[in-house]
C-alpha cells in the first residue's frame, strides 16, 4: 500500500503493472536499436562512404514506435506533468478524485486512439503506403502501437481503481 | 467568425480551470483541444484526423533527438562524469575565495553540455558538489543557492531539450538554434561567478577560499576531463561544422557516454534498464504533450485565436520592444506556474504569430521590420530570451523546482534560505535578459558566422 513502485505489487493489477514496465522497456531496446543504427550510419559513411540505407525513414518509425510504448508505463508511473500549486493545500480525498478525472480522461483517449488508429491501420494497409527507400509498410508499425494504446487504457483502468479507493478511504496510496 | 473566435476564448479559459485542478497538461490540452475541433468542424474530420494524426506527430525526424538526448543525459548522471567535472573545475578555481561554489558553476555547464535537462543537472551535480560546500563550510544559503542555480545553465548549452522544443514549434533550424544559444549561455556561467566573487566580497564569510591544488592533483584532474570535452566537442561540434544532422549526433553521444561509464564499471545493465526506464517516464510524457499542443494548435487556429490575439497586440499602439519586454515577462510570470517544456508548448504558439504581425510578416526586409530584423532572426533571438525566461521559474518561488530538488538533498538548510541564495543569481539573469535584449548581435553572430 505504501509503495509507489511500479514493480512490486502482487495480484492481476500487480502483473499488469510488469507487463506495462516490460514493454517499455521493449520500446527502450527499440531506441537502443535505433542509436545503433545512427552510429552504424555515421560510422559507415565516414569510413567506407556508405551510411545505413534508409536511416532516416527507420528513425522516424522507431522513434514513433518506442515512443507509443511509453505512454502507458507514464499513466502507471504518474509521471505526465501537472500544476499542483493550486491544489497544494487541497486534501487527499480532494486530490484522488481530480486524480480520478484524469484517469478518464486518459482512457478515454487512450480508447478513443485505438479506436481510429486501427482504421489508420487498414488505410495504410489498404493504400500500400511504403517508406520510400527500404519500402518497409508502414502499417506494421501501427501494430505495436496500438498494443500500446491496448495497454495504456488496461493502465488508466488501474489508475482509475486506485483513485477510486482512495476516495473511498480518504489516503493516498 | 465571432463565435469560432468565442469559442477558443472559452476553450482557453477552460484548459486553465482544468491545468489549475492537476489534469495533466497533456491530457488537459487534448480534451479541450479534441472537443474545441468537434465543435468547430464536426466530428467527421477530426475523427478522420485521428487515424494519423498522433503517428504523424510522433514520427517527425527532427523530434528524434528528443528521446536521444534524454538517453544520454540519463547514461551520464550514472556515469560518473558529475565527479570527474567537479574535480577538475575545482583543480582550476578551488583556491579562490567561493572557489568552490564557481567550480559548482563550472562543473555544472559541463554536465549541461553532456544533459539537456536542468533538474537532472541540480541533482546529479548536488549530490557531487553539496558534501564540498559544506566540508568547506560554505553557509547554506550559497551552497544550496549555486546549485539550483547551476542547474539552469543546462537550458541554453547543447544539448537541450526545450531548445529543440522550441525550434520545432515555430519550424526553426535546430542547428541555428544551437549555434545561437552558446554564447548566450556562456555569459551565463561568466555572469554566475562573477555573482559568486561579489557575495563572497560582500559577506566574505558565506565562502572561505579551499586549498590550492597540488601541481599532481592539478595535472590529473585536468586530465580527467578530456573524455567529457572530447564527447561535447564531438557531438555539438559535428553538429556545428555541419558533419551530422543532430539525431547521429545525438545516437554518437548516447554511445560514447555509456562507453565512458561502461569503462569506468559504473553503467552496467543495471544502470541502463535504469536509465531506459527514466527515458521512457521523460520522453513519453513529451511527446504526449506535444500531441496535446498540436490538437490544442489545431482547435485555435480554427478559432482564429492567435491571429485575433496578433492584430490585436499590432493595433494596439505599443512600441514592439515594449510588446517583446511584455510578452517576456508573463512567460516569467506562467513559469512561476508551470514546468518550463508545458510553458514554451502552451505559449509560444500564441506569441510567435503576434511577434511576426509586428515585425511585419514573414517575408519582411530587415530594414522595414518592426525589431530591425528578418523574421528568421527574431526566431532566433526570440527563442533564446524565452527559453532563459521560462527557465527562471525553476529557482522562484512558488514552484522552484531545482531549489525543491536541491533542499532534498540539503535537508539541514531551511527552503527560505536557498530562495534567498538563489536571489542573487536570479538578478543576475534579468542583467543577462536585458543585455541580450539590448544587443540581438550577441545571439545573433555566432549562427551567421558558422552557417557563412
Amino acid at each position: 500500500m505504501a509503495s509507489r513502485d511500479a514493480t512490486v505489487r502482487a495480484g492481476p493489477s500487480g502483473l499488469a503493472r510488469s507487463v506495462i514496465r516490460g514493454w517499455a522497456l521493449a520500446g527502450g531496446v527499440v531506441l537502443l536499436l535505433i542509436v545503433l543504427m545512427n552510429v552504424v550510419s555515421v560510422l559507415g559513411s565516414a569510413l567506407i562512404g556508405r551510411p545505413f540505407p534508409g536511416d532516416f525513414e527507420m528513425t522516424e518509425i522507431g522513434i514513433a514506435i518506442a515512443a507509443f510504448s511509453f505512454l502507458p508505463y507514464c499513466q502507471i508511473t504518474d509521471s505526465n506533468v501537472t500544476a499542483d500549486i493550486f491544489t497544494s493545500k487541497a486534501s487527499p480525498r480532494w486530490i484522488a478524485l481530480f486524480s480520478l478525472v484524469a484517469s478518464l480522461v486518459a482512457l478515454s483517449f487512450g480508447a478513443l486512439l485505438l479506436w481510429r488508429m486501427w482504421y489508420g491501420l487498414l488505410d495504410q494497409k489498404s493504400y500500400g503506403y511504403e517508406t520510400t527507400i527500404l519500402q518497409f509498410p508502414q502499417w506494421i508499425a501501427f501494430i505495436p502501437i496500438l498494443i500500446s494504446l491496448a495497454l495504456l487504457v488496461l493502465a488508466s483502468l488501474i489508475t482509475l481503481r486506485e483513485s477510486a479507493a482512495s476516495i473511498k478511504s480518504g489516503n493516498l496510496n | 467568425m465571432a463565435d469560432a473566435l468565442f469559442i477558443g476564448f472559452g476553450g482557453l479559459a477552460v484548459l486553465v480551470i482544468l491545468i489549475a485542478l492537476r489534469m495533466p497538461i497533456a491530457y488537459a490540452m487534448i480534451l479541450v483541444g479534441g472537443i474545441g475541433v468537434t465543435l468547430l468542424n464536426g466530428p467527421a474530420i477530426f475523427m478522420s484526423q485521428l487515424k494519423t494524426l498522433a503517428y504523424g506527430r510522433f514520427s517527425i525526424y527532427d523530434l528524434s533527438v528528443v528521446p536521444m538526448f534524454i538517453l544520454m543525459g540519463n547514461i551520464s548522471t550514472k556515469a560518473g562524469l558529475s565527479q570527474d567535472l567537479f574535480r577538475a573545475a575545482n583543480a582550476w578555481l578551488g583556491w579562490l575565495r567561493g572557489g568552490v561554489a564557481m567550480s559548482a558553476i563550472a562543473a555544472c555547464a559541463g554536465f549541461g553540455s553532456v544533459c539537456g535537462s536542468s533538474l537532472a543537472t541540480a541533482s546529479t551535480m548536488g549530490q557531487v558538489a553539496l558534501p564540498e560546500l559544506r566540508r568547506y563550510n560554505y553557509s547554506g544559503s550559497l551552497a544550496t543557492g549555486t546549485l539550483a542555480a547551476g542547474g539552469v545553465l543546462g537550458i541554453l548549452i547543447p544539448p537541450s531539450i526545450v531548445l529543440v522544443i522550441y525550434a520545432i514549434i515555430v519550424e526553426a533550424n535546430i542547428v541555428t538554434m544551437f549555434m545561437a544559444a552558446l554564447i548566450p549561455g556562456l555569459i551565463a556561467v561568466i555572469f554566475f561567478i562573477l555573482t559568486i566573487a561579489i557575495v563572497v566580497m560582500v559577506w566574505p564569510n558565506s565562502g572561505p577560499k579551499g586549498e590550492a591544488a597540488s601541481r599532481q592533483e592539478f595535472l590529473s584532474a585536468t586530465l580527467r576531463m578530456v573524455p567529457v570535452l572530447g564527447i561535447f566537442g564531438l557531438v555539438i561540434g559535428g553538429i556545428y561544422f555541419g558533419f551530422f544532422n543532430p539525431t547521429p549526433a545525438a545516437a554518437i553521444g548516447v554511445a560514447l557516454v555509456w562507453i565512458y561509464g561502461a569503462a569506468r564499471r559504473l553503467v552496467g545493465i543495471k544502470a541502463i534498464t535504469d536509465a531506459l526506464l527514466d527515458t521512457a517516464k521523460t520522453t513519453g510524457m513529451i511527446y504526449l504533450i506535444l500531441l496535446g499542443a498540436e490538437m490544442l494548435k489545431i482547435f485555435m487556429s480554427r478559432g482564429g485565436v492567435p491571429q485575433a490575439m496578433a492584430e490585436w497586440m499590432a493595433n494596439s499602439g505599443l512600441a514592439p520592444m515594449t510588446i517583446l519586454i511584455l510578452l517576456l515577462v508573463s512567460l516569467i510570470l506562467l513559469g512561476c506556474l508551470m514546468d518550463s517544456l508545458s510553458m514554451i508548448l502552451l505559449a509560444i504558439p500564441f506569441f510567435w504569430p503576434v511577434l511576426v504581425e509586428i515585425n511585419g510578416g514573414d517575408y519582411v526586409n530587415a530594414a522595414d521590420a518592426g525589431f530591425g530584423m528578418t523574421s528568421e532572426d527574431l526566431k532566433i533571438w526570440f527563442g533564446i530570451l524565452a527559453l532563459i525566461v521560462v527557465e527562471l521559474g525553476l529557482i522562484t518561488p512558488p514552484v522552484g523546482m531545482n531549489v525543491f530538488v536541491i533542499s532534498a538533498l540539503a535537508r539541514d538548510v531551511p527552503m527560505r534560505d536557498t530562495f534567498v541564495g538563489v536571489a542573487p543569481f536570479f538578478g543576475a539573469e534579468m542583467v543577462r535578459v536585458v543585455i541580450l535584449l539590448a544587443f540581438p548581435a550577441i545571439t545573433l553572430w555566432l549562427p551567421r558566422l558558422l552557417s557563412g
